[in-house]
């Protein structure tokens, strides 16, 4: 009888050594983007980057007609809120009237995808569960989701084992050096609608106005001619660069790509200036680069590493054909 | 009374029962240890025996229970504010002897202080002011600046900055030996010369930092918008 448990004992613990890490890796994140849509909760956290801290509190839950209410406000400093109510999401910041947008997630310090299909990251990232450690005081698993090419940040998620909601988050370099940090301080699950949420439901939401305004591929006079693997155009336009209150507006050919998890802006214009050496600086995770060759000022926006941005700006050059650019674009090539 | 009183406790300490009943002796104790001026004047009579016999100790052995507790309680009421409710009534209490001027800006102040410590209340707060949002745009224009001031701060700490390397050329100038520019005031002026040329150097490097700071924070601003 004995002997019968302990082959049985066995048997199980082979099973769960077959499941392969990155399956339950995957399955742990599939919750973790059910239970962000889904689940009631209050939490707090902090950002940690440019050895500064900044606290947020974030209320989310959904109302009795499936309707998802949000908010997201920064605790410190101006006021950076984020309301949301179902698609319509509403941004009060400093320099700006409050407007809305139709959206589906809100801009965060938490990356959009993880509320979304995780599986379309699977492509160039590999997700791994490492192990189980304390965070907050509860369990918490740690997953990596890690680039499969040199041209990426990492992702380290310790996720809550019970409700499979962020406990931490990690953005690391390739040699495993910090760069930006997400730490809940706060987790609340919540049975009802938190108070904020019941008003927020019966608050009327600024205008909503449009943000994509031409969507002119055909425009575009310059070309990105490498990306990493896996990256598509989600916008391409000309618009004026707004030069933060000091006049001299210039205008720039802007093209937005996107792996799912990482966004990269493309800026392009002529210059008066016929050389400049590239110059970048960091904020968190956020690399923002800028260079001018032969009379052309390029500048990469975008939480990527720094040989990714020189790469990308180095391969500027002009569109061949106008009406094949999106194409191009859309089948983007490795070197 | 306490005439007679004292006279008993004199004789008490002299080692000498007022009476030779002891029940009234042990009642004198109880009615000395409860009256204070009577153990004040047992303390004091102890006092005036020990001088007289020679007794006393090279440095006066104070009693320090009195001051000690007296410190303590002291301490005790600043040891114990009350936060946020006790401020806020003290500042409106105050508001009512104040003058006019005084009173609104106490006001505010016990608004303030309240608002710190009440984050969800405040934060009710905003969410009614969403239907206003004309401060919010107020308070915009100083933002501005010291927004720019903060990015300035980040961006020198990680950028690179080709200009950097020309600065250490007059500094390995400078490292000569001493006696060589007492010798030759030629070369003092060349120095001053570079020193001058290094000031306007700095100079246009500042401003050209200041260029490649509002160049990099634009194009941030503009990445977090279209991201949206």
């Amino acid at each position: 009888m004995k002997l019968l448990v302990l082959i049985l004992l066995l048997l199980s613990f082979n099973i769960s050594a077959v499941t392969p890490e990155t399956e339950s890796a995957k399955l742990l994140l599939e919750r973790f983007s059910q239970s962000l849509r889904h689940l009631n909760f209050t939490a707090s956290f902090v950002v940690v980057k440019n050895n500064q801290v900044k606290p947020y509190h974030w209320f989310h839950g959904v109302a009795d007609n499936n309707q998802e209410l949000e908010i997201l406000t920064q605790l410190n400093g101006f006021r950076h809120d984020i309301l949301r109510q179902g698609k319509m999401v509403s941004y009060i910041e400093p320099e700006q009237e409050p407007y809305s947008m139709i959206s589906n997630d809100i801009q965060g310090p938490i990356p959009s995808i993880f509320r979304g299909d995780i599986s379309q990251l699977e492509e160039n990232y590999r997700f791994i569960s490492v192990g189980r450690s304390r965070i907050l005081g509860r369990v918490a698993q740690l997953i990596r989701i890690v680039a499969k090419d040199k041209y990426r940040l990492s992702y380290w998620l310790w996720l809550d084992q019970k409700t499979a909601l962020p406990l931490k988050i990690a953005i690391l370099t390739r040699k495993g050096s910090l760069l930006e940090q997400v730490q809940f301080t706060h987790i609340e699950m919540n049975d009802e609608l938190s108070d904020n949420l019941i008003q927020l439901q019966s608050t009327e939401l600024p205008k909503v106005i449009s943000s994509s305004n031409q969507q002119n591929h055909s425009n575009l006079s310059w070309q990105v001619d490498w990306l990493p693997r896996g990256f598509k155009v989600l916008k391409s336009n000309k618009h004026n660069l707004n030069t933060y209150n000091r006049g001299g507006d210039r205008a720039v050919e802007f093209m937005l790509f996107s792996d799912g998890l990482v966004d990269i802006s493309v800026y392009v214009n002529s210059s008066q200036e016929k050389f400049r050496d590239p110059e970048y600086a960091n904020d968190g995770a956020t690399m923002v680069f800028n260079h001018i060759a032969q009379g052309i000022e390029v500048s990469v926006v975008g939480d990527i590493p720094l040989i990714t941005a020189k790469k990308i700006a180095k391969s500027i050059g002009p569109a061949i054909i106008n009406n094949a650019v999106s194409d191009d674009l859309n089948s983007v090539r490795e070197p | 009374m306490s005439e007679i009183k004292s006279e008993s406790v004199s004789s008490l300490i002299d080692n000498y029962s007022p009476s030779a009943d002891d029940n009234i002796s042990t009642h004198l104790v109880d009615n000395m240890l409860k009256d204070e001026s009577l153990s004040s004047t047992w303390q004091n009579y102890h006092l005036i025996g020990d001088v007289l016999r020679d007794e006393v100790p090279q440095s006066l052995q104070l009693d320090l229970s009195q001051t000690i507790a007296e410190a303590i309680a002291q301490e005790a009421t600043i040891l114990s504010p009350n936060s946020s409710t006790q401020a806020a009534s003290q500042a409106l209490a105050y508001n009512h002897d104040s003058s006019a001027g005084d009173t609104f800006v106490d006001k505010e102040e016990s608004i303030q202080t309240s608002n710190v410590v009440n984050a969800i209340d405040r934060f009710k707060a905003k969410m009614s002011n969403l239907i206003k949002p004309m401060g919010q745009v107020a308070i915009a224009a100083s933002a501005a600046a010291l927004m720019i001031v903060g990015v300035q701060y980040n961006v020198a700490d990680s950028s690179i900055t080709p200009s950097q390397v020309v600065q250490t050329v007059p500094l390995s100038g400078y490292a000569n030996p001493v006696s060589f520019s007492v010798q030759s005031p030629q070369i003092e002026q060349t120095y001053q010369n570079q020193q001058q040329t290094q000031q306007a150097m700095d100079e246009q490097l500042a401003a050209e930092k200041i260029a490649q700071h509002r160049r990099l924070q634009s194009l941030l601003q503009d990445h977090k918008q279209q991201i949206k």
